[in-house]
């Protein structure tokens, strides 16, 4: 790369300055041609399956919007839809609020802190699928845990036969293990936030409460946008604690989008309908990632830094 | 809690606002009630199932179903790690690591650069593409695993390693991209200006200036992009099929259809899996906590 | 506000440097373990990956102590199986010889030609055309042309018992419909769950639905469906079994918890065996499981019987369901056909009849009844064999009878009807309407 520079370094004054230096921009190339070919292609050959009826062994037929239209009148493509919509909603209204807490709880320094915080960490050691098998062998109704503490707790031990049950399941077990990390973007976040603010509160007057709602909370706005991405996309995407755990059972209650598309694709062998399922998955992800940024202002090219 | 137990160093405070032992003893305080009982449940609930996990781990296929599955193992035994050792577990170790290592080298390669230009060049090729990433974000690997199915297929990558490895690391670029434009750009105009007037390439710059300046950022990105390796499972269990192939997430998903109803043994495995990354996390706990921080903290 | 994240240290930058370097390393080993497959010299098998697996690799092994070109045995974990065969199907690297069940599991494969023909071999071959069961020879076949040599047992579904809770209670083994609810009743009463059932799974669902409805409508009912016509759905048989199936339900014949047990990690099997569930519904495969589960359960206590018979059906009690046998099937896109179509002559031996007997199943060889003396036990082979013999039907399994794209959508409709998300009438409607 030497080659490029020596033109115009010696150039006068502030416009060398500007521009001297500055990487070409050949050099993101090879990054985005191989984002290009195993993320943005395959996306693009998703959307036009989604118009094709495809087996998987012979050829696609293209089929115009037969896919699209059979989408909207599936009754389960709604169910599922719902369900993880459902799952979405309740996985972020559990990990938030407890993540941030024990986020800013961890931010402190003590030795105790330390200690748990490290222990806390281990769920995220485990990977998903070791850990939906734990929790199936946990919940086993006549040969797990569940069937001794169950009872004593308020849990019926077949809190995965029955469908609510199912439901709140597979969102535990996703918080169990994701809620090491979001507590630690949040721990992350609140060691951030610089002391003066809180220096000048307590002049004021103001109690704990009032400084955590006046400015943890606000300063932890890019993290909660951040962790909040994290997460939505995280359980929309929800697949092998389904896979494992459940099988989207009892009945289809535990169905979510990305399983139904699994179910579609890897077992009917109907990979065009399949590949409906998966563009309408990455069209409410994306929206949905796109209105929470918009709407805290997270992403535009600028540093954590302006804004404060 | 009056004895101060902050660390000598400084170690994760900003260099720009020094920390004050005064108003810092107050802000410990914050959230301590609700949030020190909070983290004690969390705690249990933490420990419970870990307990379970290593001590039913250490029992006979019956004592597990019949007894009491939180009292200790009355008579510990290993069979349970020697069945699951001699099960190709080694194999399964190997190909994760393979898998997890490959996979960062990947993203790193490709992302410090498309990092680095799209902070340093202000084109509307650069921005346009740090906006692709963006929206990268939020596809879900399950909507591609259809059409990767095929592409790996053409390559003739069906039921290798690069199979798992190339689309894992796509799938950590967007994320790493955000992490690391995101420390870059922290890094001061400047710096650059001065090491310009000194006559650096673009070269030397992100060599010597911006890549030892992102160091956290670059490790945070290893590190979450050597989880998702880990993590992985789709791509395994759709784009791999041998088991000279098999990777540990589905090593365990086999386990857990041979092994069936031997639940200690199913556990063992997990125990197994669990084994070298919690060394790499006793040895680098602060490099992993600080690295995952990151994500957030830009 | 600079992030804290700054502070990571040297030893960061060891570890990702060590990363790095081991990534160089990693990929180059991945070159290695890439590209295999067709070398010339081998040709690759797929199997379903249970217990038996262990007689196709000792036939694996002595084929290719003569064979120039080497077998390559790949054993498939059961789940997966299906998914597997399917995926690789359509990729470079598909087996060249794969086990499957005959019927709809192979369909798609002939319609997309990726089938060796074996009719004509088989009808000039006397070991392939005089070394097995007529019956479940054309049981493999499609359309009148043969696609598969049988390689494994049959096994058809059979109801088993834990005999000592039955002595327990004094109970006689149910024959009919009204034993049956007596049995539900007892078991009920004493706190034991009257059937294993597991529902987390779904297919062993399918398996009551399967006989109900053979002993409701007789087995021409699904024999319709099978050929093609969704409206056999409509038969009032297929109602009337989706009725028993809640009423049993409802009786808690199978619990209260067979959601969430699983048959595939062995969960009903050991409600069985640990009596906390008196009968089983299941493949004749139970037998080698419990074998393996539980040694001591299954000489002494493990019994079992033919589906009763239900009140006011028509259809014969002697009628069997399940799967006639497993096939090998060749891929016309093999580079070894002939080395296949040896390998697959090897399966009408009396060698590998005997190695299969040995494992405790029941060979689909024309000369089978006189092994059957020297299996592990005699009794359950010859009961087997005699039920299949006997049998003037023997429905195929609904799953592999019917293409994926019907049977998937089946077993969720069945999952539905069990979990009680779906009614009876809905789920005659559901199966008439699937495209």
């Amino acid at each position: 790369m030497p080659l490029h520079t020596p033109a115009k370094r010696h150039g006068d004054g502030r416009a060398a300055v500007g521009n001297v230096g500055r990487p070409p921009v050949g050099w993101a190339v090879p990054g985005i041609l191989f984002f290009a070919v195993f993320a943005i292609v395959p996306l693009a050959i998703a959307v036009y399956l989604s118009f094709c009826d495809w087996d998987g062994l012979d050829s696609p037929t293209l089929t115009g919007l037969d896919n699209w239209t059979r989408l909207f009148k599936d009754s389960e493509f709604g169910q599922a839809a719902w369900l993880s919509l459902l799952l979405t909603t309740i996985s972020w209204a559990f990990q938030t609020p407890v993540a941030l807490l024990l986020g800013v709880w961890a931010a402190g320094r003590q030795r105790s802190r330390a200690v748990l915080s490290a222990i806390f960490f281990i769920p995220l050691l485990l990977s998903t699928t070791a850990i939906a098998m734990l929790f199936h062998a946990l919940l086993d109704p006549n040969f797990g845990v569940i069937k001794e503490i169950g009872p004593w707790i308020g849990i019926d031990p077949n809190v995965m036969g029955s469908s609510t049950g199912a439901l709140l399941v597979v969102a535990f077990v996703g918080g169990w293990q994701f809620m090491p990390f979001h507590t630690l973007i949040y721990q992350g976040g609140a060691r951030q936030i610089p002391e003066v603010l809180y220096q000048a509160a307590s002049i004021d007057g103001a109690g704990m409460v009032r400084q955590f709602f006046h400015i943890t909370l606000p300063q932890l706005r890019h993290t909660m946008t951040t962790s909040s991405v994290l997460m939505i996309v995280g359980s929309l995407t929800y697949f092998d604690t389904v896979l494992i755990m459940t099988k989207g059972g009892p009945g289809t209650d535990t169905t979510i989008l990305p399983y139904l598309m699994y179910r579609t694709g890897f077992q009917s062998y109907d990979l065009g309908y399949a590949a409906a399922i998966a563009t309408a998955l990455v069209v409410v992800a994306t929206s949905l990632s796109l209105i929470l940024v918009r709407f805290s202002g997270f992403g535009s090219m600028r540093s954590t830094r302006e804004g404060m | 809690m009056s004895t101060d137990t902050r660390p000598a160093a400084p170690r994760h405070t900003s260099p720009v606002v020094p920390p004050r032992p005064g108003p810092s003893r107050r802000r410990r305080r914050l959230g301590n009630p609700l949030a020190g009982l909070g983290s004690l449940v969390w705690l249990v609930l933490v420990l419970v199932p870990l307990y379970t996990l290593v001590s039913a781990s250490l029992m006979r296929q019956d004592e597990a179903l019949d007894g009491d599955p939180l009292a200790l193992p009355t008579d510990p035994t290993f069979d349970n790690y020697d069945t699951v050792l001699n099960s190709g577990f080694l194999t399964l170790l190997a190909n994760t690591a393979i898998v997890a290592v490959a996979t960062v080298a990947l993203v790193l390669v490709l992302c410090v650069p498309v990092a680095y230009v799209a902070v340093r060049t202000r084109s509307r090729l650069s921005s346009l593409a740090f906006r692709t990433f963006l929206l990268g974000v939020a596809i879900p690997a399950q909507a591609v695993i259809v059409p990767l199915y095929l592409l790996i297929g053409r390559m003739g990558l069906y039921d290798t390693l690069y199979a798992i490895i190339l689309p894992t690391a796509a799938f950590s670029m967007p994320v790493a991209v955000l992490v690391l434009s995101g420390t870059m750009r922290d890094v001061s105009e400047e710096m650059y200006e001065a090491m310009s007037l000194d006559g650096a390439s673009p070269f030397r710059m992100l060599w010597q200036l911006a890549v030892p300046l992102s160091k956290a950022g670059i490790s945070t990105v290893a590190i979450f992009s050597a989880l998702q390796a880990w993590n992985g499972f789709l791509f395994p269990l759709i784009l791999t099929q041998s088991e000279e192939n098999r990777v540990l997430t589905l090593g365990l998903f086999t386990f857990m259809t041979q092994f069936g109803v031997n639940i200690p043994a199913v556990l063992a495995a997990i125990v197994l899996s669990v084994v070298p990354i919690f060394a790499v996390y006793l040895v680098a706990r602060r490099a992993l906590v600080n690295g995952l921080m990151g994500v957030g903290g830009k | 506000m600079r992030s804290g994240i700054f502070t990571s240290g040297t030893r960061t930058t060891r570890w990702v440097a060590a990363g790095a370097a081991m990534a160089l390393a990693g990929l180059l080993a991945g070159c290695g373990s890439g590209g295999g497959g067709a070398d010339g010299g081998t040709i690759t098998a797929y199997v379903y990956g249970d217990d038996a697996v262990k007689v196709q690799q000792a036939a694996v092994d002595s084929f290719n102590k003569t064979s120039d070109v080497k077998v390559k045995l790949v054993s498939v974990p059961g789940t997966d199986y299906v998914n597997k065969l399917r995926s690789s199907m359509g990729s470079p690297s598909a087996p060249d010889v794969f086990f499957n069940w005959g019927g709809g599991s192979i369909k798609p494969y002939v319609d997309s030609k990726d089938l060796v023909d074996l009719t004509s071999t088989v009808k000039k071959d006397a070991t392939l055309k005089d070394g097995f069961l007529p019956s479940v020879m054309t049981a493999g076949s499609l359309d009148g042309k043969i696609y598969g040599v049988p390689m494994r047992g049959m096994q058809p579904v059979m109801l088993f018992y834990n005999k000592t809770l039955f002595a327990e209670h004094k109970l006689q083994v149910p024959r009919t419909w009204e034993d049956l609810q007596k049995a539900i009743t007892t078991f009920k009463a004493a706190g034991i769950t009257p059937f294993a059932l597991g529902g987390s799974d779904k297919w062993p669902e399918l398996m009551w639905m399967e006989y109900l409805l053979d002993r409701i409508g007789g087995p021409e009912v699904f024999q319709r469906i099978q050929n093609g016509d969704t409206d056999g759905w409509g038969d009032p048989a297929v109602l009337r079994t989706a009725q028993t199936v809640r009423e049993l339900i409802d009786d808690g014949a199978f619990g209260k918890n067979f959601h969430s047990v699983d048959y595939g990690n062995g969960g009903a099997p050991t409600l069985l065996n640990k009596g906390k569930a008196a009968m089983h519904l299941m493949g004749s495969w139970e037998y080698s499981t419990q074998l393996g589960k539980a040694p001591e359960f299954a000489r002494n206590d493990l019994g079992w019987t033919a589906f009763p018979t239900v009140a006011g059906g028509v259809g014969d009690p002697a009628n069997v369901v399940g799967n006639p046998t497993n096939y090998w099937s060749v891929n016309a896109r093999t580079k070894h056909k002939d080395t296949a179509i040896a390998f697959l002559r090897t399966m009408a031996s009396k060698t590998y009849a005997q190695a299969l007997v040995d494992n405790g199943d029941i060979p689909t060889t024309s000369d089978a009844a006189s092994m059957l003396s020297t299996s592990p036990n005699p009794e359950f082979a010859n009961d087997q064999y005699q039920l299949v013999q006997k049998a003037p039907s023997f429905t195929l399994s609904w799953d592999q009878a019917l293409e994926a794209r019907y049977a998937t959508p089946l077993l969720t409709e069945i999952s539905k009807l069990f979990a009680g998300t779906t009614t009876p009438e809905k789920f005659v409607e559901a199966m008439k309407a699937a495209e």
